[in-house]
């Protein structure tokens, strides 16, 4: 109420003459501002505007508040002019500092802004990243150059603790927990509680593995493969015996279980009197058709090199090599077995389909797989 | 088509399979010259090998024979082709020797070695898919449709100037040359903490 | 300010006295002191900008169909991890930038690690009082491989796939326990949808927080034993010279933090790694060559591919050939590491404690076996992308990779004999110089204590 009393009690400000009087305060206060700042950036810059007025300042202030307490102030006649030339030296190395610092903080400043702009105008990756390493690194090196430069320098020596820790620490921690326990009634059976209580925990620990799901069963020896199946393409195309023409090769899957990874098997086709199958196997490659797990036996990658001249089948990850025409047996790399085959036959219909399932159980090899 | 038995047969087959580029005197598969303006072009220009027929052919007789290549020869219709397709079908039939970006390279171990397919003109590469040149193998209509080599074909000619927007792609050697860069980041590293302790009396 | 600050604080924690002993803190004045800090800022900037990319990973399995903006993937299918992937690298403003920042933090984290460790160890300052503080260092490494390979594998990319593959194939080669200990892991024969966020749960709780957990260990012992010394004038094992941490060495270590986030942002924007998009999704019949880990796998990577193809059976069970190379080797590896503060024991027969450091000149046959060691992990860091440098310099490789495994056992020989050479003549040449001085004798009065 009283403000507003105060306010009435000048009349003679109008509104519009109170406003022009606000804006020139402002501007008043900001020309300040800025003026100040701009002096401050400009002497932090260019520490040779201001060099006099500080070199004023060094000669009148005591001379070892600006050098190292690690180089002591000395009365002596003849030490004065080293005193003076080592004095010169900071100072030039002080003003040099300040205007790495200001350069690198001004770089940083830069790099900020082209940070900021890139962000907010949808800059390339280059930008953005070069922006904020740039932001980064300026404001590193000044931080690196005030260390260097603009800090007095001292050599630290400090005793450290005694290497051999007092034996009697230890015997009163002994004494204390001794004497903690002793306060304690029954203590054999808080030993058997906990213990048992922990035992209890890590059997629940242990228990919820179950969740996980830990239990393999079959799960390593089995695929979908089994006698009947048709060979499908990824997409549902049934393969026929001659879909295939010598020196091709397709990717096929058991129809109930397209793109599956462990059933994935590689199809090709070779020349049938080139075949050098055991005997066992005679009728397992119709037509010169020869399937074969493509999950490696060495680390489980896909097999997906074929080379057709040289018939041989090529794992991309370890540069192992499997022999086509020989039931895949390994001939180069570091795999140690054969690729599992899947033995064929040709229906009525002209389609491929699986007489069995794999040879042996698929992929990289593990404690319980039959040999 | 006599024109083309007499002059162009010699390299290219009669059939226009070639041998593709991978053997250095056979001319290149034709089955996927499906545009005429292509086979004019080659036929007054001779790219590489292929000598001029400026002068041995009147213009006529060459717009014969390209036709003849386009419309008779040319078995692969490369047009129409899915990208993103492509792509997939890449993967599965041609990454493993090409490797993802196409910069060549899987067979290393057999001596051999999967050429890169930078460069490679969507009808070179469309012929060898069929053909099969060297130890490649096969991928007759039975396996891949005319369309799915198109899509192929359409994903490798993207690859081959594929954008890297992170930065240097250090010609997509994959994690090899990253750890390498990630060294000289690390020897930088100590480089700066070098300069930050000026040595150090330790 | 300041003052009124420190009041108002002082007066609820009396923290005073506790906050003036640790700016007294001496710490020492060589760069090598440094390197284990480069790791501490690079795994700052992993949590950082990890933090960032956790807004935008889904770490699921679940099937969805691209519409992003990376034309060439429009209309593929593709997990939900791989899709969230895409999305953070193209689609969110600076995205890429941060994932490849974290990616490349990642690397560098790791190689800051071991240069760490081969200063700690070509100076032997793992003696006693240090034998903890080098334990929880390698547990650290261990835990820091393993988030890398976490890391990298969930974005369920085609070459992450094939990594994980390998991984798989690793543990179930465990004698007995493998199939197992393969299922906890991946919850069944991969690809299954239970991978991924098992994957993802670990890499961004469980092994940062222990990682985090042990960095604060290390550093706490770090602080109660203070840094040792190089050998040096002035130097013995009571006294610990450098410079205080305020504020000498608060203005070098945020500048090096400063800098080491520079790097990283460096690398993130000019050098592109891991482009996942050109790798494409991780589908079970799809597969690339050069399919390398990142570098801090590569030695692993290189043992499995110079290791012969042998069938070992045990009775009838098998005990498969990446048993050997790429679980055996790296366990009995850091076994060794672990035990070696106690393995130097009874080489040096010293079992005193130490803070001054063993120049590497000075102990020889130290020096000669880690220059061995180092030697053989060269090899097999080689052998680990021998394919894509014999692309790269046309090599042959089924020659390259015969003669890397006679270089796997003549390196290690011949860098062994030529550093321990080395070390004894340096080990001469000095000690006749310098004829043997008794050690300095200590005494407190002698040494300028500043007390601030």
């Amino acid at each position: 109420m009283s403000e507003n009393g105060l306010h009435r009690e000048r009349p003679d400000l109008d509104q519009a003459t109170e406003r022009k009087i606000r804006t020139t305060a402002w501007f008043a206060t900001g020309v300040m501002l800025s003026w100040n700042l701009g002096k401050r950036v400009a002497f932090a810059l260019f520490p040779s505007l201001c060099a006099q007025q500080s070199e004023k300042q060094v000669a009148a202030s005591n001379p070892s508040q600006l050098a190292n307490s690690d180089r002591p102030s000395s009365s002596r006649a003849s030490d004065l002019n080293l005193t003076l030339a080592h004095e010169t030296h900071l100072l030039r190395r002080r003003r040099w500092g300040t205007f790495l610092v200001g350069c690198s903080f001004a770089a940083s400043i830069a790099g900020f802004l082209l940070f900021f702009t890139a962000y907010w105008t949808g800059g390339s990756n280059q930008m953005l990243g070069g922006g904020l390493a740039l932001f980064l690194s300026g404001w590193a090196a000044a931080f690196i150059f005030w260390a260097h430069l603009l800090t007095a320098h001292k050599e630290a020596v400090e005793p450290r603790e005694d290497m051999q820790p007092p034996a009697r620490d230890r015997e009163e921690f002994e004494q204390a927990f001794c004497d903690g326990s002793r306060e304690l009634q029954r203590r054999g059976l808080l030993k058997l509680i906990t213990a048992t209580g922990l035992g209890f925990v890590a059997l629940t620990v242990v228990s919820l593995f179950r969740s996980l799901g830990f239990n393999p069963n079959n799960a390593l020896y089995t695929t979908v493969w089994k006698r009947g199946q048709r060979l499908m393409t990824e997409d549902g195309k049934t393969i026929r015996a001659d879909t295939l023409e010598p020196g091709s090769t397709v990717i096929v899957f058991p129809e109930e279980s397209l793109g599956s990874e462990k059933a994935q098997t590689v199809l090709v086709r070779v020349d049938p009197s080139q075949l050098q199958l055991p005997d066992s196997r005679h009728d397992w490659a119709p037509q010169g058709n020869l399937a074969y797990s493509r999950v490696c036996t060495h680390a489980g990658c896909a097999v997906g090199l074929y080379l057709r001249t040289a018939h041989m089948l090529m794992c991309p990850c370890h540069q192992s090599t499997f022999d086509v025409l020989r039931g895949a047996q390994p001939t180069g790399g570091p795999a140690a077995r054969p690729l599992p085959q899947l033995p064929l036959y040709v229906d009525s219909d002209g389609n491929l389909r699986a007489a069995g399932g794999f040879s042996t159980p698929p992929g990289p090899g593990f404690w319980g797989m039959p040999s | 088509m006599q024109i083309y038995l007499q002059q162009c047969a010699k390299c290219h087959g009669p059939t226009g399979e070639g041998i593709s580029a991978a053997v250095t005197i056979a001319g290149p598969n034709l089955w996927a010259e499906d545009d005429p303006g292509r086979v004019m072009t080659a036929l007054e220009v001779g790219p590489s090998h292929m000598p001029r027929f400026e002068y041995i052919l009147s213009v006529a007789q060459m717009h014969a024979v390209s036709d003849y290549v386009a419309h008779t020869i040319a078995q692969i219709h490369l047009n129409g082709g899915d990208l993103s397709r492509g792509g997939e079908l890449f993967r599965r039939n041609c990454a493993a020797c090409h490797r993802t970006a196409v910069r060549g390279g899987g067979l290393v171990f057999v001596g051999t070695n999967a050429p890169s397919l930078t460069g490679k003109s969507a009808a070179l590469i469309a012929g060898a898919i069929r053909w099969g040149p060297g130890p490649m193998p096969r991928f007759p209509p039975s396996v891949l449709s005319d369309h799915q080599v198109a899509s192929i074909v359409d994903y490798i000619r993207y690859v081959q100037q594929p954008a890297s927007p992170g930065g240097s792609a250090l010609n997509w050697y994959g994690p090899v040359a990253e750890g390498f860069v990630a060294w000289v980041g690390v020897l930088l590293m100590i480089g700066i903490v070098m300069w930050i302790e000026k040595g150090g009396k330790g | 300010m300041i003052a009124s600050i420190a009041r108002w604080l002082d007066s609820r924690t009396r923290a005073a006295k506790f906050a003036r002993s640790i700016m007294n803190h001496v710490f020492p004045d060589h760069w090598s002191f440094m390197l284990g800090e480069i790791a501490l800022y690079a795994f700052v900037i992993l949590v950082i900008t990890g933090t960032f990319m956790a807004l935008f990973f889904d770490g699921s399995s679940a099937d969805v169909v691209y519409h992003g903006s990376y034309a060439p993937l429009v209309g593929v299918h593709m997990s939900s991890a791989y899709q969230s992937v895409l999305h953070l690298s193209f689609d969110v403003p600076a995205g890429l930038v941060i994932r490849q920042m974290h990616h490349w933090a990642a690397d560098i984290f790791l190689g800051a690690i071991a240069a760490h460790l081969l200063r700690i160890y070509f100076t032997a300052a793992y003696r006693k009082p240090r034998e903890l503080n080098w334990m929880i260092g390698l547990t650290l490494l261990l835990l820091a491989i393993a988030n890398g390979f976490l890391g990298y594998s969930i974005c369920d990319d085609l070459l992450s796939g094939a990594g994980l593959r390998i991984g798989y194939s690793i543990l179930l080669s465990v004698p007995v326990i493998g199939p197992w200990l393969t299922f906890l892991a991946f919850g069944g024969t991969i690809p299954v949808s239970a991978t991924i966020p098992r994957l993802f749960a670990m890499h961004i709780f469980l092994f940062p927080a222990l990682i985090a957990t042990l960095i604060g260990a290390h550093l706490a012992l770090i602080w109660r034993q203070m840094h040792t010394n190089y050998p040096g004038k002035g130097r013995n094992d009571r006294v610990i010279v450098g410079s205080r941490l305020w504020p000498s060495y608060t203005l070098k270590s945020i500048g090096l933090f400063l800098f080491v986030f520079a790097v990283v942002a460096a690398l993130g924007s000019f050098v592109q790694i891991d482009p996942v998009w050109i790798y494409g999704p991780f589908k079970a019949d799809a597969i690339l060559p050069g399919a390398q880990p990142d570098w801090y796998l590569g030695w692993i990577e290189g043992a499995m591919r110079l290791f012969p193809s042998v069938n070992t059976h045990f009775g009838k069970w098998l005990i498969p050939e990446v048993f050997f190379p790429g679980f055996l080797f790296p366990a009995v590896v850091f076994i060794l590491l672990y035990a070696f503060p106690f393995i130097d024991k009874l080489i040096s027969l010293d079992f005193r404690a130490h803070n001054v450091l063993r120049m590497p000149w000075e102990q020889p046959f130290n020096t000669a076996l880690g220059c061995a060691v180092l030697a053989f992990l060269s090899v097999l860091f080689v052998a680990g992308g021998d394919d894509v440098i014999a692309v790269a310099a046309g090599a042959p490789l089924a020659w390259m990779r015969e003669l890397l495994r006679y270089l796997a056992f003549a390196a290690p020989l011949l860098t062994g004999v030529v550093a321990y050479a080395i070390c004894e003549t340096i080990r001469r040449r000095r000690s006749r110089a310098i004829p043997a001085q008794p050690a300095e004798p200590f005494e407190r009065s002698e040494v300028n204590v500043e007390m601030r």
